[in-house]
């Protein structure tokens, strides 16, 4: 049945069905945020809404304080993924370049580490960040986020880093600079792809983060997107006018971020995937 | 033997060795503080009955774990639930997963719409694919039951009953987790040389043997790290069922994961969660360590 549809429909159709699939949960939100309550009330229920409405994205930022959630889901992203480049930039040079004994243990270790129930994790950093007086501030998502990603990070920066050749460094060396300026000034720039590469991954990983933020930042002043857009249904009967543009609003700033990086983030992961 | 081998290193290369221990120790120091630390306490305080709702902490042993494994229902349920969704979403993701693959395989001339396509799913939180998936299932206002009045069927009540809640679970499940395992596979299969398919096709043979004798075997690796890594993540289901049906009807779609959160954060009893997690980390590492073992040999071959 297919060859007869002729190549270009086939392949036309492939794409169609792939896009689909992953466009069509977010199209569909993005219609509900569009509807009056009175046509969300409606059955039969309908897919495009018939008079669209920004009323619901006013409610959001009026009555809700998403603002709030997002720029707390900013701040704890934006510092996770920063602390988390720096070590593991460090870390993925000190496995490419430096012949240092027990290589092999590094890397087996960071990969049992991504591989590790968060779970079993919540339950003692719960404890402590509450010793410490740290639950519901930022610290207390922060350090976890950054240990939660350097694995797949510096698998990715020490792809990127073994494809840097050795003499530009021996170069800068021979001309005086030190190893380490001439990481800054030599590795650094030339494998700036792959350190936004993992920037990329490490933020997302951050901004998607739901279990920890609940368990460690669950006071609403101290909320990320995830949890405080999910805990919205607690306190009111399910508001889906106002949770379906509340999730576009969280969703949004990623998919622009994918959308615009989408080469670097599929070699990124799969690089991350295939090898840990 | 050591001490004359380490003599033999010049100065440059104790430097350098000196060096690269500094370059890990930022990221040792946080391992340490974030995962290894918070471990031993976990392990610690297993062993006793520890509640922040009474004062007290008394060493207790193993009671903790005997309580857990031989009379706690809620607990072995939880277990159980947790073992199908993994028996249902693993394979149920790779055969997805699998099938957007070969489509995304494809000689597209725009590129950006598959690739996006498969991105986008990754990209959602999975809290988020929970409440859309809640939303497609809702009795009323959902899509599903749009579809299947349209069919001309009567709708069901998705969330609130047991199996159909679970159902509903295992769909969204599989939606969120096929599209990163399509990436994987895509990657395996751009791998595959042009011209094995060519020969076969010179060969005579059909495109469903071309399937079965050259692109399965040579995809068997990136499945088989997939499958794995798939497997020990649905260990850990927690976002999707909670933000689909909070673990209800009753107790029917509550995992592993969820339970402990409860235990520790509702009910605040850390004793006997940490000794729930323990078990949780336990199975968590025989399912690692078969993942080691498999890389390594990989990685030993190649």
């Amino acid at each position: 049945m297919l060859a007869k549809l002729g190549k270009r429909k086939t392949v036309w159709l492939a794409a169609a069905i792939v896009a689909a699939n992953g466009f069509f949960p977010a199209l569909w939100i993005l219609f509900t945020s569009l509807k009056t309550e009175a046509e969300l009330l409606r059955h039969p229920i309908t897919i495009v809404p018939h008079d669209p409405t920004l009323l619901n994205y006013v409610r959001v930022f009026v009555d809700q304080p998403i603002l709030l959630f997002l720029w707390n889901s900013l701040v704890v992203a934006g510092l996770s993924t920063v602390l988390c480049i720096f070590v593991s930039a460090l870390a993925a040079y000190a496995i490419v370049r430096l012949r240092i004994p027990g290589r092999n243990i590094v890397l087996s270790v960071l990969l049992a580490v991504s591989m590790f129930p968060l779970i079993s994790l919540m339950v003692p950093l719960f404890q402590t960040m509450r010793t410490l007086g740290w639950l519901n501030t930022y610290p207390a998502l922060v350090f976890p986020y950054a240990v939660l990603s350097m694995p797949v990070c510096t698998l990715v920066m020490a792809s990127f880093f073994q494809d840097i050749p050795n003499d530009l460094e021996n170069a800068a060396m021979i001309d005086g600079c030190t190893r380490l300026g001439a990481l800054w000034h030599v590795v650094v720039p030339l494998a700036a792809p792959g350190v936004f590469t993992a920037a990329i991954l490490a933020f997302v990983n951050a901004w998607d983060e739901f279990l920890l933020a609940l368990t460690l930042s669950s006071r609403v002043t101290s909320r990320t997107l995830p949890v405080g857009i999910t805990l919205y249904q607690g306190e009111f009967a399910f508001p889906w006018p106002i949770m379906s543009a509340a999730l576009i609003v969280a969703i949004v700033p990623v998919c622009l971020l994918i959308a615009v990086f989408q080469e670097r983030v599929v070699s990124g992961l799969t690089a991350g995937g295939v090898k840990g | 033997m050591a001490t004359a081998k380490r003599y033999r290193l010049s100065k440059l290369e104790r430097d350098e060795r000196r060096l690269g221990y500094a370059l890990l120790a930022p990221a040792a120091l946080l391992l340490l503080a974030v995962v290894v630390y918070p471990i031993a306490e976990l392990l610690a305080n297993s062993f006793y009955s520890f509640r922040l709702t009474r004062p007290g902490y008394r060493f207790i042993g193993l009671e903790n774990y005997a309580f857990a494994l031989f009379e706690d229902d809620r607990f072995l349920h939880s277990v159980l639930n947790t073992v199908i969704f993994i028996v249902v979403t693993v394979p149920g993701a790779l055969f997805v997963g699998l099938g957007l693959a070969l489509l995304a395989n494809q000689p597209f001339r725009v590129k950006w719409p598959v690739r996006l396509g498969l991105l986008l799913p990754w990209a959602l939180p999975l809290v988020f694919a929970g409440l859309i998936f809640r939303w497609f299932f809702d009795f009323r206002q959902g899509f599903v039951n749009w579809l299947i009045e349209l069919a001309g069927f009567d709708p069901p009540q998705w969330l609130s009953d047991p199996q159909l809640a679970f159902a509903a679970v295992c769909v969204a499940i599989v939606w969120k987790s096929s599209s990163f395992m399509a990436l994987i596979l895509l990657a395996g299969l751009q791998t595959i040389p042009k011209s094995l398919y060519e020969a076969a096709e010179v060969d005579g043979a059909s495109r469903f043997q071309q399937f079965v004798e050259i692109t399965l075997p040579m995809l068997k690796p990136a499945i088989v790290v997939a499958l794995i890594f798939r497997t020990i993540t649905a260990i850990q289901t927690f976002d999707i069922p909670y933000a689909m049906t909070n673990g209800g009807p009753g107790t029917a779609t509550e995992t592993m994961a969820m339970y402990i959160h409860k235990t520790t954060i509702d009910f605040l009893d850390l004793g006997y969660g940490s000794a729930l997690a323990t078990l949780m980390f336990l199975i968590s590492i025989v399912a690692t360590s078969v993942y080691l073992r498999h890389t390594k040999r990989d990685t030993g071959r190649g």
